[in-house]
């Protein structure tokens, strides 16, 4: 700023600070918003993500009021203990950070150090239970795919001939008729009674005079949807061909499954890369001394953070309680 | 003309400082300041927000006395989250003790976000009130789920005479 324009007669109560180039010059500058510049770009790209989630969880909200069929939570395989112990988590981290803060302005820079990398540790393991939890939906054939995933709207004639095609694939052929052969004494009793009706279910997808009812029954049997009751709890509820025998991977029906699939993996997906992005602030954040002149840089990556758990927030109970 | 920590629109830049420095030395001293923060506030309301997830999480159990009525526990689960978001933004994002620039930052960007998703509805939410024939044809609805349901009852039948 250039001080030459204005000049005031010096002020002996004014207390020092003025190392200017005109020692009589004193000058007070009100910024715009009373706030520094890292954080009011922080807030200003705050406002921005507030728009961007909003978009993403107003479409959701939207899409699943909208649909014909929504699946409830254990139809997809969603445990809500597990997602209410990954928002205890991302709420333990909004804490270390923030005292990760107050540790580094009252300049204690080994506690502040402590604290972040406690965040860090706890980002990581959000991520990792997240991991856990994409991997059980893969396992069932649920991800997002074009035209579809292993998973079938309805048990209509399409479900019916994939199926049949997956049946009648080579290397498929070859290890049903392993399986055929294999003597009873080497398979456990479920095994023995999931090939007693996978047997079934063949014969019902290559049936000429196949009733519509059937493909309903081959979809119970490839994987069933637990009861409203039944499953609720997180103990798993009947066994499906596809659990017995994991390398069947058979298509699946879940109405309204594939729409959920993509709004659920569009929004934790995004907010996973969130976490991800936090987590390598962090990470950067670890290599400085974080005593109160890193304050500002703490407070603005924190900022960051908790909005990354304020999405969760809304989150975990839009997609796991609903 | 002096300036102090308490006037209201917010630190006043010392002469010869930018803006980050004068807010630097406001951090440091903070203390004196505005006292707020403080690690006993930051665990009252991690306990808040943990008793707060539990509360939410009480719609999934058992003892949920509405369980027939799933609005009830939307309308519950929505009210407890704005509660926990509230809880956040004010302590751990210093907001509550932000000058009234949080205003002008946070509230056009929360009713652009209300706005968006209104104006999705038409054309997204509604989708399903006239649909073509064959994407009623291809559609899951609320039938297949019956027929599902009855396929897993016959299935438990063929158990039993088994």
């Amino acid at each position: 700023m250039n001080a030459s324009a204005i000049s005031i007669p010096h002020d002996p109560d004014h207390h020092g600070g003025d190392h200017g180039h005109h020692g009589h010059v004193t000058l007070q500058y009100q910024p715009g918003l009373p706030l520094s510049k890292g954080k009011l770009i922080m807030w200003l790209f705050l406002s921005t993500e507030i728009m961007f989630f909003a978009a993403l969880l107003g479409s959701y909200v939207v899409l699943r009021f909208g649909a014909a069929v929504w699946p409830k939570p254990h139809h997809v395989h969603l445990s809500e203990p597990i997602g209410a112990f990954n928002t205890f988590v991302l709420i333990c981290s909004s804490v270390t950070i923030v005292l990760a803060l107050e540790a580094a302005r009252a300049n204690k820079t080994g506690l502040a150090k402590m604290w972040m990398v406690l965040t860090l540790a706890l980002g990581t393991l959000f991520l990792g239970v997240k991991a856990f939890e994409y991997q059980a939906k893969f396992s069932h054939g649920i991800y997002p795919w074009s035209p579809r995933s292993r998973v079938f709207e309805k048990p209509d004639l399409y479900y019916g001939s994939a199926v049949r095609a997956r049946l009648g694939e080579p290397a498929m052929i070859d290890r049903l008729k392993e399986l055929d052969e294999t003597p009873e004494d080497k398979l456990s009793p479920e095994e023995i009674s999931a090939r007693r009706r996978l047997k079934q279910v063949r014969e019902m997808v290559a049936s000429p005079d196949q009733q519509p009812f059937d493909l309903a029954v081959v979809a119970d049997q490839v994987m069933p949807l637990p009861a409203d009751g039944a499953g609720a709890h997180g103990g798993h509820g009947p066994h499906g061909l596809n659990d017995t025998f994991p390398w069947l991977k058979l298509p699946a029906v879940i109405p309204g499954g594939n729409m959920w699939a993509s709004t659920y993996f569009f929004l934790t997906g995004f907010h996973a890369i969130h976490v991800l992005v936090g987590l390598i602030v962090f990470a950067i954040l670890l290599l400085y001394r974080l005593g109160p002149k890193r304050a500002g840089m703490i407070e603005n990556a924190g900022l960051y953070w908790h909005f990354v758990d304020l999405v969760w927030i809304f989150l975990f109970p839009l997609l796991y309680l609903f | 003309m002096t300036h102090h920590a308490h006037d209201p629109h917010g630190p006043v830049t010392r002469a010869g400082e930018t803006a980050d420095e004068t807010l630097e030395h406001a951090a440091q001293g903070h203390e004196d300041g505005h006292g707020h923060g403080g690690v006993g506030k930051y665990l009252l309301v991690f306990a808040a927000l943990c008793g707060l997830t539990t509360m939410s999480f009480l719609t999934y159990s058992s003892f949920w006395p509405w369980r027939d009525e799933p609005h009830v526990g939307w309308a519950f689960m929505m009210a407890v989250s704005c509660t926990k978001a509230m809880l956040v933004v004010l302590f751990f994002m210093h907001v509550l003790w932000e000058a009234n620039w949080k205003y002008v930052l946070t509230i056009p960007a929360a009713m652009m976000a209300v706005f968006l998703a209104i104006m999705l509805v038409p054309d997204v939410g509604l989708r399903n009130r006239m649909v073509a024939q064959e994407r009623a044809l291809h559609m899951a609805r609320q039938s297949d789920v019956r027929l599902l349901q009855q396929a897993a009852e016959a299935k438990l039948l063929s158990d039993q005479a088994h």
